[in-house]
C-alpha cells in the first residue's frame, strides 16, 4: 500500500477529510495500519510476513478486528489460556450458587409467615395466649395472698362518640387467683340512641396474658337510649401463675383501659383472635 | 389492641371474655347492690378481698334478673363464700 499512493492521499483514504498533511497519525485507522505494517516488530504479526510483503492491503472491517481482538484471550500462551478457561468456569459456578441463594431467600421470605406463627405459638412470645384457662381453673384456683397488685382503670371514648364514659373506681387492690368486680359508668347525654362498642387494653403487655376477664361489656354492641346512664361491670381475675413468672416479679401495677367507639348499623366487628 | 407498628416488640392481643358480655342493666335493677359494693370498696381503701360478699350479692342479683347467665358460684371463684364461712381475709 505504501508505495502506490501518494502519502497525502493515503491519509485521506484512511481518515477521511479530517486530516493533517504533516505530523503523527491522527486517526485510528491510520494507527492500526501502521501496526499492521510488516516492518513493525511488535507482539502481533509473528510468523506471517508473506501476504503483507505482496503489498495487498486488506482493509477488513476495523471494527470487527478490534472486537475480535477484545474477546480473544489476552495471551496466546496455552497455559494462560487454560487458566482463563478455569476462571470462566469458576465464575459460572459462583453465579449459579448466587442465583440459587437469591431464589432460596425469596422462598424463605414466603415461608416465614406460617413459620413465625408456629414459633410464636410454641414459645408464647408476642403476648399470645398462655396455657388455656377454663372455668374449672377458676373453681380450683388458690389466691396468692402475698402478692398484692394494684389495678387502675382508665376510660376513653372515640372523638365521634358522645358518651360520658368513666370508671367508678380509680384503683382496686387484688391478688392473683381472686375474682374481682369493677364498674364503669356510661351516660348518653344526647337525644338519640347511640350504639357503642368497646375494646380494652392492658399494660404492661406481658401482664396482659395473665389478665382474664370472665365477663365484661366489650366487643359487643351496647345501646344507650337518650339520657340513659348505666353501670357496666367487669368481672375479672389475674391468673395465679402470674406470681410464678420471673418476668412479672417487678410488676405491681396493671392498668386496664377501655375505649368506646361508635358502632354503625349493620357493621360487624371481628372477634379478636388470630383466625 | 396496640397500634405500635414495630414487628419485633410484643404487642397486646385482646381476648374475648370467657363468658361473653354482660347485658346492660337498663332499668337499674341491681343498682342497689352496686352502690353497696362501691361503698364497701371506698370504706376499705379499694381492697377487693374485703368486699367479696358484696360482689357476690351483685352477681346473684344479676343472675336472678336474667342479666347474667346462671352459674354456680364456685365457678365464679366464690367457692369459699358459698359455704357460709365468714369473709376471707
Amino acid at each position: 500500500m505504501g508505495g502506490l499512493w501518494r502519502p497525502g492521499w493515503r491519509r485521506v483514504a484512511l481518515c477521511g477529510w479530517r486530516w493533517r498533511p504533516l505530523g503523527r497519525p491522527t486517526c485510528v485507522a491510520e494507527r492500526v495500519e501502521r501496526w499492521l505494517k510488516p516492518e513493525r516488530s511488535g507482539t502481533g504479526g509473528a510468523g506471517t510476513p508473506g501476504p503483507r510483503l505482496i503489498g495487498t492491503w486488506r482493509r477488513s472491517s476495523l471494527a470487527r478486528d478490534l472486537a475480535v481482538a477484545a474477546r480473544r484471550p489476552k495471551s496466546t500462551n496455552p497455559q494462560a489460556r487454560a487458566q482463563e478457561e478455569e476462571w470462566r468456569r469458576r465464575n459460572k459456578t459462583v453465579l449459579t450458587y448466587m442465583a440459587a441463594a437469591a431464589v432460596g431467600m425469596l422462598g424463605a421470605s414466603y415461608a416465614a409467615v406460617p413459620l413465625y406463627r408456629l414459633y410464636c405459638q410454641t414459645t408464647g412470645l408476642g403476648g399470645s395466649v398462655a396455657a388455656g384457662h377454663s372455668t374449672d381453673q377458676i373453681e380450683n384456683m388458690v389466691p396468692v395472698k402475698d402478692r398484692i397488685i394494684k389495678v387502675t382503670f382508665n376510660a376513653d371514648v372515640h372523638a365521634s362518640l358522645q358518651w360520658n364514659f368513666r370508671p367508678q373506681q380509680t384503683e382496686i387492690y387484688v391478688v392473683p387467683g381472686e375474682t374481682a368486680l369493677a364498674f364503669y359508668k356510661a351516660k348518653n347525654p344526647t337525644d338519640k340512641p347511640i350504639i357503642g362498642i368497646s375494646t380494652y387494653n392492658v399494660v404492661p403487655f406481658e401482664a396482659g396474658q395473665y389478665f382474664n376477664k370472665i365477663q365484661c361489656f366489650c366487643f359487643e354492641e351496647q345501646r344507650l337510649n337518650p339520657q340513659e346512664e348505666v353501670d357496666m361491670p367487669v368481672f375479672f381475675y389475674i391468673d395465679p401463675e402470674f406470681a410464678e413468672d420471673p418476668r412479672m416479679v417487678n410488676v405491681d401495677l396493671i392498668t386496664l383501659s377501655y375505649t368506646f367507639f361508635e358502632a354503625k348499623e349493620g357493621h360487624q366487628l371481628p372477634i379478636p383472635g388470630y383466625n | 389492641m396496640s397500634t405500635a407498628m414495630n414487628f419485633g416488640s410484643k404487642s397486646f392481643q385482646p381476648r374475648p371474655p370467657d363468658k361473653g358480655s354482660f347485658p346492660l342493666d337498663h332499668f337499674g335493677e341491681c343498682k342497689r347492690f352496686q352502690e353497696k359494693f362501691m361503698k364497701c370498696l371506698r370504706d376499705n381503701q379499694f381492697e377487693n378481698a374485703l368486699c367479696r360478699h358484696e360482689s357476690k350479692d351483685y352477681l346473684e342479683c344479676r343472675m336472678q334478673r336474667q342479666l347474667m347467665a346462671q352459674e354456680p358460684l364456685e365457678k365464679l371463684g366464690f367457692g369459699d363464700l358459698v359455704d357460709g364461712k365468714a369473709g376471707k381475709h
